[in-house]
């Protein structure tokens, strides 16, 4: 056929162009709102007089469904600038938290979260680094931050793997006996035993079907739940991974259903499926079976995706509840006049990481004698903290990196709240 | 890792679920279909009608006072005013598409008019991004929904619901395309444009009302998924977009049956393989299906409907 390929070939270039940088756009865009200089999304609060300022880099989910998990934590962070400003908790400096949203797409992304630890190496006002949300962008961002020399404090990564074994010494390949890794919340080697008794225990379930988002989290904590389940005595009936970007889960669930399970496990986190699982449960004809997570769903995105079937379902949190402990008390009530906003699994623990942080980079400033510390005096004063008193309670850091205040707490779903139902403390080991 | 489980108990009920799935994967397909025969383009923003459809469901659906009614009549007069409104104004953004960014491409190189659309995709996902925002919107279930059971099958009104709708868009397409004018306008313009526009068919609204129809029935999938999931999310038209497409490849692209029997054929494939291996392997599974096929029938299963050369 004759094709006539003369006038349109201005416009299908102009076309084109246009076309590749909206594909430039989407591949970055939704990504971070950060500017070179790091002032977008920073908030500057107390009243603390003037000075240089010091950063606290933040990296967290705070875009899409990640967000009902990562925007809590947020909050947690920023107040601790605001509380540690107006204490002067670092003489001569004023503190400014830098956020970035590690999701792209409405997903957490570990390369995108890896980009953003680089953008806070870059400002040298950035002396750590909160964050982040997630154990597989954990992995991603912990080997930059080993050779970068800069301290990462997460409040919610529950991956063991990540600071514990011969694994976590593959992340750390650079400098491999350094820690510049820390974390606030227990591990899923206790979060998961911990959910995993109280369904034999308390719920007195005994055949399991495990699932899980086939992420670093999501599989490691549905396998340390399945073999405290058999050691209890329960059964496992199956252990199937689903695909990321799913949204049919009635194949799956209607296998699950002909094994007759007593109790569902999903490990992994609501972005990648656990509402719409639960949900889809009574489609496939076991909305009348329990429902166990871990600190992954324990959201409001949660309860939104799985509506009405948000009922017969549990979810352990790797932190303490901060309702439960006196110090968070003036913690909770300037969370609520602040932000106006439900506290989530993890504000706590925001703050806490926030705070431990400053603790250190205080400390460093004064054994300078007042002058701007560096990374590397920032980190060692974390890895010497002895006793930090912080509003989860009392708490150092362990060899590896850990908190030595290991408190896992069990929630239920009550259609539209999560439901407090109890806790557990172990010993540091 | 790889084990098969025995999944004959419950072969009925996964079918089921497959051709719920595979009848939102043919609607899907039909639009890639229709448009490929018509002016051989791989519209790849028809998977983002696709969620488009979800999402002026959703706007419609949230001006009505729902939960004020509770008559089941009155309900399902609503959920159809919905689909229809849902496909007209998904018809009308195809055309548009069409008018504005691929009409002009016609006759350019095939690259060009291809990444066009593929910018539209990018345009309309970010557009639906910054409407409903980038996590998952649920979808009200106003529905009444019942529960049917024959012998140890189980099934609701939603599935049922999928599949019947599904099946009287195809009804309606088929008569449409075989048995009127505007029809046979299309088939004409299909099998050769240039002597189709001799014998006095305009050319051009014949195509904008292939974007018409196929972007309506893409609404339409829309919305019934919205009602099968119970959520919907900005970038759903992508995953179920690719599937479709497969889906019409595997059919025969061009070829409106075979759309619609690849479509239940991909559901079919994937909800098996979910169902009796596992689902990290149905994606495996589906295109394997797809290259075997093509290895073997490089038209697809039914064929190509191109013109016939003499």
């Amino acid at each position: 056929m004759l094709r006539n390929i003369g006038a349109p070939r201005t416009a299908s270039a102009a076309l084109l162009v246009l076309a590749f940088a909206l594909a430039g756009c989407s591949g970055s865009g939704s990504g971070s709102n950060a500017t070179s200089n790091g002032t977008a999304g920073a908030s500057a609060g107390g009243n603390a007089a003037g000075g240089t300022v010091i950063k606290i880099g933040a990296d967290l989910p705070i875009s899409g469904a990640d967000a009902s998990d990562g925007v809590p934590t947020k909050l947690g962070v920023e107040l601790a600038i605001i509380d540690a400003n107006k204490q002067n908790l670092v003489p001569g400096f004023t503190l400014q938290t830098d956020i970035l949203d590690d999701a792209v797409n409405g997903v957490h992304n570990p390369s995108q979260g890896a980009k953003n630890v680089q953008s806070f190496a870059s400002d040298d006002a950035v002396l750590g680094i909160v964050g982040p949300f997630n154990s597989n962008v954990a992995k991603a961002e912990i080997p930059l931050t080993n050779s970068l020399g800069i301290a990462l404090i997460s409040p919610a990564t529950t991956n063991p793997d990540l600071t514990k074994g011969p694994k976590a010494l593959e992340l750390r390949t650079t400098n491999p006996q350094t820690i510049t890794f820390f974390r606030v919340c227990a591990t899923d080697d206790i979060q998961g035993p911990v959910g995993a008794d109280y369904a034999y225990n308390d719920r007195h379930l005994r055949k399991a079907y495990l699932i899980d988002d086939n992420e670093t989290y999501g599989r490691g904590v549905a396998d340390a739940w399945g073999a405290q389940f058999i050691s209890d005595g329960g059964t496992v009936l199956s252990h199937d991974h689903i695909t990321k970007g799913q949204q049919d889960f009635h194949a799956l669930l209607t296998r699950a259903a002909g094994a007759a399970p007593d109790v569902v496990f999903y490990g992994g986190v609501t972005a990648n499926g656990g509402g719409l699982i639960r949900k889809q449960m009574s489609e496939s004809g076991i909305g009348n079976v329990a429902y166990f997570g871990a600190d992954g769903v324990r959201n409001d995105q949660f309860l939104t995706d799985a509506g009405a079937t948000a009922d017969n379902v549990y979810a352990t949190v790797a932190a303490v509840n901060a309702s439960t402990i006196p110090a968070a008390k003036q913690f909770l009530t300037d969370y609520q006049t602040q932000f106006n906003q439900p506290v989530g699994s993890y504000s706590a623990a925001g703050y806490t990481a926030a705070m431990v942080l400053i603790k250190a980079i205080g400390l460093a400033s004064k054994a300078d004698g007042g002058k701007m510390p560096t990374r590397a005096e920032v980190l060692s004063q974390l890895r010497s903290i002895k006793s930090f008193q912080s509003i989860m309670g009392p708490f150092a850091f362990d060899a590896n990196g850990d908190t030595t205040n290991k408190i896992i707490s069990i929630w239920g779903a009550q259609k539209d709240k999560w439901v407090f139902l109890t806790q557990r403390k172990f010993a540091a080991k | 890792m790889f084990e098969i489980h025995n999944c004959a108990p419950q072969f009925i009920q996964q079918l089921i679920n497959g051709v719920a799935l595979g009848g939102l994967y043919a609607l899907i397909a039909l639009g890639y279909t229709m448009v490929y025969g018509i002016i051989e383009l791989i519209n790849f923003a028809h998977g983002d009608v696709y969620t488009l459809g979800s999402f002026i469901s959703l706007s419609i659906l949230g001006l009505i006072p729902l939960a004020t009614i509770s008559n089941p009549t009155v309900l399902g007069l609503i959920a159809l005013a919905v689909i229809i409104l849902a496909a007209l104004l998904c018809g009308i953004i195809g055309v548009l598409i069409e008018r504005l960014a691929y009409r002009r491409l016609r006759n350019a190189p095939r690259l060009a008019p291809l990444i066009t659309a593929i910018g539209v995709s990018l345009i309309l996902e970010n557009i639906m991004q910054i409407w409903k925002g980038n996590s998952e919107v649920s979808f009200p279930q106003f529905l009444p929904d019942h529960w049917h059971q024959i012998g140890g099958v189980r099934f609701d009104d939603r599935s049922l619901m999928v599949v019947v709708v599904s099946l009287v868009c195809m009804i309606l397409l088929n008569f449409f395309v075989f048995h009127t004018k505007l029809g046979k306008a299309m088939r004409a313009t299909a099998q050769d444009r240039d002597a189709a526009q001799l014998m006095g068919i305009n050319v051009n609204s014949t195509i904008a009302w292939t974007f018409f129809i196929g972007s309506a029935l893409a609404g339409v999938a829309g919305f019934i998924s919205g009602m099968y999931y119970g959520t919907t999310f900005f970038l759903n038209g992508y995953q179920a977009g690719l599937k479709a497409f497969t889906a019409a490849v595997l059919g025969g692209i061009g070829n409106i049956t075979g759309a619609m029997l690849g479509g239940f054929v991909i559901g079919i494939i994937e909800t098996m393989t979910s169902g009796c291996i596992s689902d990290q392997w149905s994606e495996v599974a589906v295109f394997a299906i797809l290259i075997l096929t093509l290895v073997f029938r490089p038209s697809g299963l039914l064929g190509q409907q191109l013109p016939e050369k003499v």
